[in-house]
C-alpha cells in the first residue's frame, strides 16, 4: 500500500510539473520585453514549409521557448544560487563580493585589441593634428579586490593601463586614475559595473587637473540619495536575493541643456528623472548611451569632445559644468567620420574615455576616423 | 530534438504522454513510431526519408531471410547482402569523406574528385546497429520474425534510445514490443531514472565540460590534468545521463531497456573497464564481429587479430576521424597486453595501484577520444608531462571546480547508489522523490539560464 501511494506521488509530481509548465506555455500572456535583460524576447517564430525543413523552426521554437519559459526569474535565480553553493564563483563573470557587493570578473587582456584601439587613437590624432587625451576607469573588481572572494582570478587593472599607456604615442596623453581610486571601493556602485557619482566626480577632478582646469567644488552640489537601484551587475548575476544600492545624484543651479542625437529635443538639465523608475536607475544620468550627447552650459568656457562608453553619462554631467559645449561620442552607434566633424566643430579637447574592461573588449574604436 | 530541451520536457513529453495513455492499446505502437519519427525529424526532417528507407530495407530484409531459412537454403547470401546494404547506408552518411581523404592521400590522382559533402545524420549508428542485429538474429534463430512494419518501425526509431543508444537488441525487446504492460510501479522508477538522468547530463556534466574548456586556455600541469579528469567526468555522465534518461523514458511506456553503464571508473583494469563502459556496444561488437572472426577459438595469434580488427572498428564506431581509430587501437594493444601478461602482473599490485592505472591509461584515452586534430592532441599530451608555470587564472579555476567535481567523483562510484537501496525504509523513499523534485527544478533553472543573456548596452 505505501508502495504504491509513492509511486503516485512519484507518478502525479512529474506529470503533474509537465502539465503545470505546459499549461503555462499555452495560456499565461507572453512578455515581449525583458526588463532585467534589457532586450526583446524571441517571437513565436513563423511556421513555413522551408524553415521546417531546413530545421530552422525547431531551433526557433526551443529559442522561443527557452525565452519565454514560465517563472524564467525564479528558475535563472535558482540555477544562480546553485551554482554559487557549488562553490562555482571563481568560473562567474560576475563575481559577488563581500557586503551584497556585485563586480565583473576581470578583464581579460587582449595585445590584438589593444594595439588595434591604441593605433585608431594615434591615427585619429594625427588626422586632427590634435593632441588626444586617453583616460582609462580602472573596475569596480579592482577597487573592491580585499573584499572579493579567494582564490578568485586576479584583477590587474593597474598593470594592464599602465601597459597600454605604455604604448601611447607621443601625440596621445595619458590620465592616470589607478592611483587615485585604488581601494575606493565606495566609489563604484554595488550591483552595476559604472562608478557612481562619487567616482565620476573624482574623475572629472583628475581630468581638469590634467588639462589645467580648476574643477567646480563639491559644494556647488545638492546630493540627493534614490534607492532600489538594481544594476547591471545584478541583472546579469540573476543573485536576486541581493540588496538594492543607492544612487546618488549630484545636483547643481547651472543652466544645462541637453540633446540627444537621435532627436532635436531640448532636455533642461543632465538628469532624465523618468528613468528613475525603471530598475537600471543608472540611465537617469543623460539618458542613457546615444550615438551623439550635446550637452551645454553657457557659464561654462570651450568645447570638448569626449569619445567614451557609459561610464562618461554620470561624468559627463560634471564636464557640463565646466565647458561652454560637451559633445559625447559613442562609437557604438555612431559611424560617420569623426575626424570632419571635429572640423566643423573645433574642439579645444579631445578625450578619450574608456573603462579598461570596454577598451579591452570593444571593436567599434576602428570607427575612429 | 534532446532530452535536455524546453521543447522535449514541456511540449513533446506530456503531449505524447497524455496521447500514449489515451489510445487503445493497439494504437500504442504506431502512435510511438509517429512520435519518434516526429522526435527524429524535428532538427533534419530530411533524414527521416533515410530513417523510413533504413526500416523498410531491414524490414524486407528481415522476411526474406525468415522465409529463406524456413525453406532452408540460400539465407546467407540474403544475410550478406541485407548488412552490406546497412554498411553500405552507414558508410556513406558517416565515413564517405574521410574515406575519401583517406583513399587520396595514398592514391594522389584521386584528390580530384571530392567527396560527398553529407552532414552526419543523428543517431544514425545507433540505429544502422540496431537493425543489422535484427536481421543477423533473424538468420541466426535467436529471434523470432517481425511481420508487422509499424511495430518494427516503432523497434528502429523508438525514441528514448534513438539518438544515444543503449544499442537494444531486436531479441531483448521483441516481446515486450508486441505485449508489454505499463503499469504504476515501472512509471514511478522511470521517473526517478529519467531525473536521475538529467541531472547527470544538466548538473554534472555540463558543468565538467565548462571546468575542461575552461581549464584548456590556462597553462600549468595541474590545468591540464584536472582539465582532463573534468573531461573524463563529463564524458561519463554525458553518456550515462543519456542512457539512464533512455531506459527511464523505456519505463514509462512498458519496456526495459539493458543497462549501459556499471560504474566504468571503479574498475581495476582495462579489460573491467570494457566490460562496464557502454556494454551495449560492447556487447554487438562481440556477439556480431568478434565471435564470428573466430574469437579466442581459433588460437592465439587470431584471437589477437580479431582484437585488433573490433577495437579498430569500435573505435571507428564514435567518429570519422583518425583520433578514433587511434583511441580504438590504443584499446585494442591495452587489451592484448593485459590477456598475454598485464592481467597477471595487476593481480599482484594492491588496489589503488591498479585502479590508478586504469584512470590513468582511460584518461589518456579520453584525450586521444577528444582531440580530432592531431596535432591538438600532441600539443596537449605535452602539456600534460612538461612542466610549465601554472597561470595565474589556473588556480582559482581548479579551486572553483573542485567541490563539484568531488561530488561528480563521488557520484560515479556505486557507493550513493548502495546507500539509497541499503536503507529502503519509506520516510527514506519520501526523501528520496524529494530530492528528485529538487533535482528536476535545478535541471529546469539550469536549462533556463542558457538562454538567459542580459544585454548590457541595450539603447532604447
Amino acid at each position: 500500500m505505501k508502495e504504491r501511494l509513492f509511486d503516485r506521488i512519484v507518478v502525479g509530481l512529474f506529470c503533474g510539473f509537465l502539465a503545470v509548465m505546459c499549461a503555462c506555455y499555452l495560456f499565461l500572456p507572453t512578455e515581449d520585453f525583458s526588463a532585467l535583460e534589457k532586450r526583446y524576447l524571441e517571437d513565436p517564430p513563423e511556421f513555413s514549409w522551408k524553415t521546417l525543413a531546413s530545421g530552422e523552426w525547431g531551433e526557433a521554437v526551443e529559442q522561443y521557448l527557452a525565452d519565454h519559459i514560465p517563472g524564467r526569474n525564479f528558475f535563472v535565480g535558482l540555477n544562480a544560487y546553485f551554482v554559487r553553493m557549488t562553490g562555482r564563483q571563481a568560473s562567474m563573470d560576475i563575481y559577488a563580493a563581500k557586503d551584497g557587493r556585485l563586480v565583473e570578473a576581470p578583464a581579460v587582456w587582449d595585445q590584438d585589441r589593444v594595439e588595434k584601439n591604441m593605433d585608431a587613437i594615434l591615427q585619429f590624432s594625427e588626422k586632427t593634428g590634435q593632441d588626444v587625451y586617453l583616460m582609462l576607469i580602472p573596475s569596480a573588481g579592482w577597487a573592491a579586490a580585499e573584499d572579493v572572494f579567494k582564490p578568485a582570478k586576479a584583477y590587474n587593472d593597474q598593470e594592464m593601463i599602465r601597459w597600454i599607456y605604455e604604448m601611447a604615442g607621443s601625440t596621445v596623453q595619458t590620465v592616470d586614475l589607478t592611483e587615485l581610486f585604488h581601494g575606493r571601493k565606495e566609489w563604484y556602485f554595488k550591483t552595476d559595473h559604472h562608478w557612481n557619482s562619487r567616482g565620476a566626480y573624482e574623475g572629472y577632478c583628475a581630468w581638469c587637473l590634467a588639462s589645467g582646469r580648476e574643477p567646480v567644488p563639491e559644494e556647488t552640489f545638492r546630493i540627493g540619495q534614490y534607492g532600489d537601484f538594481f544594476g547591471s551587475t545584478y541583472s546579469r548575476s540573476a543573485l536576486w536575493l541581493t540588496k538594492p544600492d543607492s544612487l546618488e545624484l549630484w545636483v547643481s543651479a547651472s543652466n544645462l541643456t541637453v540633446v540627444n542625437g537621435e532627436s532635436d529635443e531640448i532636455h533642461t538639465g543632465p538628469y532624465y528623472w523618468n528613468r528613475l523608475e525603471e530598475t537600471d536607475k543608472y540611465t537617469v544620468n543623460l539618458d542613457g548611451n546615444h550615438s551623439v550627447v550635446r550637452v551645454t552650459n553657457p557659464a561654462g568656457s570651450g568645447k570638448l569632445l569626449v569619445i567614451r562608453d557609459s561610464f562618461a553619462n554620470s561624468m559627463g554631467v560634471f564636464l557640463a559644468e565646466s565647458y561652454e559645449t560637451v559633445l559625447l561620442v559613442d562609437l557604438r552607434y555612431y559611424k560617420a567620420e569623426l575626424s570632419a566633424l571635429c572640423r566643423e566643430e573645433g574642439f579645444d579637447k579631445i578625450l578619450v574615455c574608456y573603462s579598461l574592461s570596454n577598451f579591452l573588449t570593444d571593436a567599434n574604436l576602428v570607427w575612429l576616423r | 530534438m534532446l532530452f535536455s530541451s524546453n521543447v522535449f520536457l514541456f511540449a513533446f513529453l506530456p503531449t505524447v504522454l497524455a496521447v500514449y495513455y489515451l489510445v487503445p492499446r493497439v494504437l500504442r505502437n504506431p502512435v510511438l513510431l509517429l512520435v519518434s519519427l516526429v522526435f527524429y525529424g524535428w532538427g533534419e526532417p530530411v533524414y527521416l526519408l533515410l530513417m523510413l528507407a533504413a526500416i523498410l530495407l531491414n524490414y524486407g530484409f528481415g522476411l526474406w531471410i525468415w522465409a529463406l531459412r524456413r525453406k532452408g537454403k540460400g539465407a546467407k547470401a540474403v544475410l550478406a547482402a541485407g548488412v552490406a546494404a546497412n554498411l553500405l547506408l552507414l558508410g556513406y552518411f558517416k565515413y564517405a569523406s574521410f574515406l575519401m581523404s583517406a583513399i587520396s592521400t595514398v592514391i594522389p590522382g584521386l584528390q580530384r574528385i571530392s567527396a560527398p559533402q553529407v552532414e552526419l545524420p543523428i543517431g544514425i549508428s545507433f540505429y544502422i546497429f540496431q537493425s543489422m542485429s535484427y536481421i543477423i538474429d533473424i538468420y541466426r534463430d535467436d529471434a523470432p520474425v517481425q511481420k508487422n512494419p509499424l511495430t518494427f518501425g516503432t523497434y528502429v526509431a523508438l525514441f528514448p534510445q534513438l539518438i544515444a543508444g543503449p544499442i537494444v537488441r531486436y531479441r531483448d525487446v521483441a516481446q515486450q514490443l508486441s505485449s508489454r504492460r505499463e503499469n504504476l510501479n515501472d512509471f514511478s522508477s522511470g521517473v526517478l531514472l529519467f531525473i536521475v538522468g538529467l541531472s547527470k547530463k544538466v548538473l554534472l556534466a555540463n558543468p565538467m565540460g565548462e571546468a575542461w574548456l575552461q581549464l584548456q586556455c590556462e597553462t600549468g600541469l595541474a590545468a591540464a590534468w584536472i582539465g582532463l579528469a573534468a573531461y573524463t567526468l563529463q564524458i561519463y555522465f554525458d553518456f550515462s545521463g543519456y542512457s539512464d534518461m533512455a531506459r527511464g523514458l523505456g519505463r514509462m511506456f512498458g519496456f526495459e531497456f539493458l543497462e549501459n553503464f556499471r560504474y566504468p571508473y571503479i574498475s581495476v583494469s582495462v579489460t573491467e573497464f570494457w566490460r562496464r563502459w557502454h556494454i551495449s556496444l560492447s556487447t554487438w561488437f562481440r556477439e556480431y564481429v568478434y565471435i564470428p572472426l573466430g574469437g579466442n577459438r581459433r588460437g592465439k595469434g587470431r584471437q589477437l587479430l580479431n582484437l585488433l580488427i573490433v577495437w579498430f572498428l569500435t573505435g571507428l564506431w564514435h567518429g570519422a576521424s583518425w583520433n578514433f581509430a587511434l583511441w580504438g587501437l590504443y584499446y585494442a594493444v591495452l587489451l592484448i597486453l593485459e590477456k598475454l601478461f598485464l592481467l597477471r602482473v595487476l593481480e599482484k599490485l594492491p588496489k589503488p595501484a591498479k585502479h590508478l592505472y586504469t584512470l590513468l591509461v582511460v584518461m589518456i584515452g579520453w584525450a586521444l577520444f577528444y582531440f580530432e586534430d592531431l596535432g591538438a592532441l600532441g600539443e596537449f599530451m605535452g602539456r600534460l608531462w612538461i612542466p610549465v608555470p601554472a597561470s595565474s587564472g589556473s588556480l582559482p579555476l581548479i579551486a572553483s571546480f573542485l567541490p563539484l567535481m568531488a561530488v561528480a567523483a563521488f557520484a560515479a562510484t556505486p557507493i550513493p547508489a548502495s546507500l539509497a537501496v541499503k536503507r529502503d525504509t519509506p520516510a527514506l523513499r519520501f526523501v528520496k522523490a524529494a530530492a528528485a523534485a529538487c533535482a528536476l527544478l535545478l535541471c529546469v533553472g539550469a536549462l533556463a539560464s542558457q538562454s538567459y543573456n542580459p544585454f548590457i548596452y541595450f539603447r532604447f
